[in-house]
């Protein structure tokens, strides 16, 4: 093609065109077409057949923007809220979901990561920052953001989930929609210092057995930690995905508990106090407990059990678009705060039968994990779910065992199995499958 | 019904090599394994050297699919098959731990230098200890010293948490309901006919009175937080404890009631003992950890079925919840630029934002909201110089300046200005 220039590309597709255009008109030329081009007589693509706007002016500075922001062309990849899950509309003490089917892989980006916060989103100048320890010690310390960051980091890929995560619909699906149905969670690399490094120049004494964790929010958002949790792998982290945390995530500190509710990983850290009881804050009692059947709540429930949700189909991306006959991917993502994914199954049929799914990518400790399963597209409808394992022995329950023991008032906490009706035409719609029974 | 995808199961039981190291685990029964598979699998010579001397079904020779095999000993070919991990099932919270050892955590490495004596930070001054260790805990820790009386938290009720939580605590702004239903009402589930939300209240649901003093001292009023007095926050609290009849020493809070830090003290919640697992005194820990042993507690009981796991009714969307915010789209395009492209935000529509939107960007709250050309008319009607004088001094459920007393009264003018000329 090199005798022909590059500023006329139309050329070297005329003969084509010729049978494109002469294909309208003439039947004898489609069979001529037929028998020169045996694949298939398309319309050519324009967007091979012509030069792109992209290619043909000059593109901005490469530093137009010091920080990069996507392409504009993604503007509906965004966090979404909505007026019911708030008080009034107000979006101040509101949560934002992070819109998972539009996420790859496992880590969130920091713009997408979901948001939940109590009195508005705090803007703590780093200059005024400063880390109380204090209480059951040997030394009480104070630390600057600086003094803080000099202890040595690590840096995991956890998960954080709002325990709120699906309560809309313990008494039946109300959003159609992936985004809202388990949106309140996100995934990232977090780093920041372990709090055992830090305890051992303070001293814990030994009746310690409570951590209070203060925010410095207009909320002051607090909650009541056990120290054995503190001891194990809780962290105090300064930076997501490679860079600072965005201050909807508590720039420029918060408090990790890998597994563990995100309602107790306090953001805007200011005050952390060791003592010998616990101190009934107001996120562990009037909220953040979960309401049983029985009339008594249960307090003090830390970790996300044993999840999972099918992201690839959901009701934002169907698959409206196949064939009969094309293999394609199921695709979801497991979790859970008690451990690492083992397994993950899928059921086509509403729970009545399942396959083992694959694991892929990274499998890691209380941190997403991809699974795949490669399905052959029959038109049929399914009622697809994913139920999902982990090393410390839980199964992901449906939505009648869990519901049976704990009732549908809990709001917190509801991890049973998610199911997307796929209708004939691929598209996709968020049901229960479920039993209820009402005592006589 | 489904076939299984050998292949499959295989895959995910490949094994990576690695140096010998002792371990343990739980291994759950795939459909397929035998007993001998499983014992390759985990890498191991022989049932005896896996350290399996039993099994769920109490028959050597019976295993089914989903049972757990507990493992013990040392392997030639750790379990390194990728996400198998060396776990320990002792945690707390009913789930397992990673053991560190020689600088491996699961997946991650770790840093095994020494790391004591970093000694970053210094010890604080008794000042900055007394500013901030102001939290307050069941047994009195922190109560400040003060008094208020149920009849000035009304006054302060009215002006400061109705506008929110509506009149005597009674809700109906879509914000928090502080008083009224019943502990009765705690067993309701709404899947049933005839049954209403369960109602959390104060009254009906807070085990503690510590924390309700605290978060009120700490985080109200809402958009100004921390800017009661301590009498002031006595007086509120002694109302909302009278809206939910709430009794000190069998007497029930009347007008002239006066708490302060020993009446407090003495405050027993309805519902003290309506959560479980207890949390107090030397047992505390272990209860918690026995509720998190048996799963049964908080309904995590799945099961690993396979086949014939029976059919259940579907249930689809009554009435879909559409309300978002943005609309929903998966849509790649460019967004659309709104005419008259947005400029700076002047001052008044700055403080607008922070200190009067709460309330009048919607008519949730019962305030005239902004853009909302009728109700604005009827303000309007009075003449600027009242309008100016209420947002100043406070009107109806308003509190004077929106409750920000930092701003000056041409800055409240401004913002005036601002709202009514944004509603015409």
């Amino acid at each position: 093609m090199s005798n022909i220039s590059e500023n006329k590309l139309e050329t070297t597709n005329s003969r084509r065109d010729f049978f494109k255009k002469t294909a309208a008109y003439s039947v004898s030329a489609i069979a001529a077409a037929s028998i020169m081009a045996p694949a298939k007589l398309e319309a050519d693509d324009h967007n091979i057949i012509h030069h792109v706007k992209w290619g043909t002016t000059l593109g901005d500075e490469l530093n137009k923007h010091p920080y990069g922001i996507p392409s504009a062309y993604e503007h509906n990849v965004v966090r979404r809220t909505s007026s019911l899950l708030s008080s009034a509309g107000d979006m101040h003490a509101a949560v934002s979901m992070s819109p998972l089917h539009e996420l790859e892989g496992i880590v969130t980006p920091n713009g997408l990561h979901f948001t939940r916060t109590h009195n508005g989103v705090a803007h703590v100048d780093p200059n005024k920052f400063r880390l109380m320890i204090h209480g059951l010690v040997e030394k009480p310390i104070v630390l600057t953001l600086d003094q803080l960051k000099r202890y040595p980091s690590e840096s995991r890929l956890l998960f954080l989930e709002c325990p709120a995560n699906g309560a809309a619909e313990w008494k039946g699906p109300q959003f159609n929609s992936l985004q809202f149905v388990k949106g309140m969670m996100s995934n990232a690399e977090w780093t920041g210092v372990r709090l055992s490094v830090i305890l051992d120049d303070l001293g814990l004494k030994p009746t310690a057995k409570w951590m209070l964790a203060e925010g410095s929010d207009g909320s002051e958002m607090s909650r009541t930690v056990p120290v054995e949790k503190v001891l194990d792998d809780a962290m105090i982290v300064w930076a997501q995905n490679g860079e600072a945390l965005r201050p909807e995530q508590g720039y420029p500190v918060r408090l990790m508990l890998p597994g563990w509710e995100a309602n107790l990983c306090v953001k805007w850290l200011k005050r952390l106090e060791f003592g010998a009881e616990p101190w009934y804050c107001k996120e562990e009692t009037s909220k953040y407990t979960v309401l049983t059947k029985s009339g008594k709540a249960i307090q003090h429930f830390y970790p996300l059990e044993v999840n999972s949700i099918i992201t690839n189909p959901c009701p934002e991306k169907p698959w409206s678009d196949l064939k009969m006959g094309d293999l394609v991917e199921i695709e979801g993502i497991a979790w859970s705060g008690h451990g690492t994914i083992t397994n993950v199954d899928v059921s086509l049929d509403g729970g009545d039968n399942y396959v083992e799914a694959q694991l892929k990518g990274l499998v890691l400790p209380k941190s997403w994990t991809r699974f795949s399963y490669m399905h052959k597209f029959d038109g049929k409808p399914m009622l697809l779910q994913s139920r999902s394992v982990d090393d410390s022995g839980n199964v992901q329950p449906s939505v009648s065992q869990e519901k049976d023991i704990i009732g549908v008032e809990g709001v917190y906490h509801r991890n049973s199995i998610v199911t997307w009706e796929v209708k004939k035409d691929g598209s996709v719609h968020n049901v229960q499958v479920r039993t209820d029974n009402c005592p006589a | 019904m489904f076939k299984l995808n050998s292949k499959l199961i295989a895959a995910s039981a490949a094994l990576a090599l690695s140096s010998t190291l002792a371990f343990a685990g739980t291994y759950t029964v795939q459909p397929g394994d035998t007993l001998a598979k499983i014992v390759s699998k985990l890498g191991f010579s022989s049932a005896t050297a896996a350290g399996i001397t039993a099994v769920p079904s109490g028959n050597m020779n019976v295993i089914r699919v989903g049972d757990r095999i507990e493992y013990t000993g040392e392997a030639s070919v750790a379990p390194s098959t990728a996400g198998v991990y060396n776990a320990t099932k002792n945690a707390l919270d009913g789930g397992v731990t990673y053991p560190r050892a020689n600088g491996v955590e699961t997946a991650y490495r770790y840093n095994t230098q020494d790391m004591s004596g970093i000694n970053n930070g210094r010890v604080p001054t008794a000042n900055e200890l007394k500013a901030w260790d102001t939290d307050m805990m069941p047994d009195g820790t922190g109560y400040p010293d003060g008094q208020g009386s149920v009849e000035e938290g009304d006054e302060l009720y009215e002006t400061q948490c109705a506008s929110c939580h509506g009149e005597f605590g009674a809700g109906g702004k879509g914000y928090p309901t502080l008083s009224g239903g019943s502990m009765k009402s705690l067993k309701n589930q709404r899947t049933c006919p005839g049954k209403d939300a369960p109602k959390r209240t104060i009254g009906t649901y807070w085990p503690q009175v510590s924390t309700l003093i605290w978060y009120i001292r700490d985080a109200m009023p809402y958009a100004h937080p921390k800017s009661f007095t301590n009498d002031q926050l006595y007086a509120v609290t002694a109302y909302l404890l009278a809206q939910n009849e709430i009794t000190i020493d069998g007497q029930e809070l009347e007008d002239e009631y006066v708490l302060n830090r020993e009446k407090l003290m003495k405050v027993v919640m309805p519902n003290h003992d309506g959560f479980f697992p207890k949390i107090d005194g030397p047992n505390g820990i272990e209860n918690v950890r026995a509720f998190f042993k048996d799963r049964k507690n908080y309904g995590a009981v799945g099961i690993r079925c396979m086949s014939n796991c029976g059919k259940e009714s579907v249930m689809r969307i009554k009435n879909e919840i559409t309300a978002v915010v943005p609309a929903y789209s998966t849509v790649r395009d460019l967004p659309k630029v709104e005419a008259g492209a947005v400029g700076a935000k002047s001052q008044a529509e700055k403080d607008y934002d922070t200190s009067c939107s709460l309330c009048h960007k919607t008519d949730a709250m019962g305030a005239p909201p902004v853009g909302d050309k009728d109700a604005w008319a009827t303000v309007i009607k009075q003449g600027m110089d009242v309008v100016n004088d209420h947002a100043i001094k406070g009107f109806a459920g308003m509190p004077p300046k929106g409750g920000n007393m930092d701003l000056t009264d041409q800055q409240v003018k401004d913002i005036v200005k601002f709202m009514v000329e944004s509603s015409k």
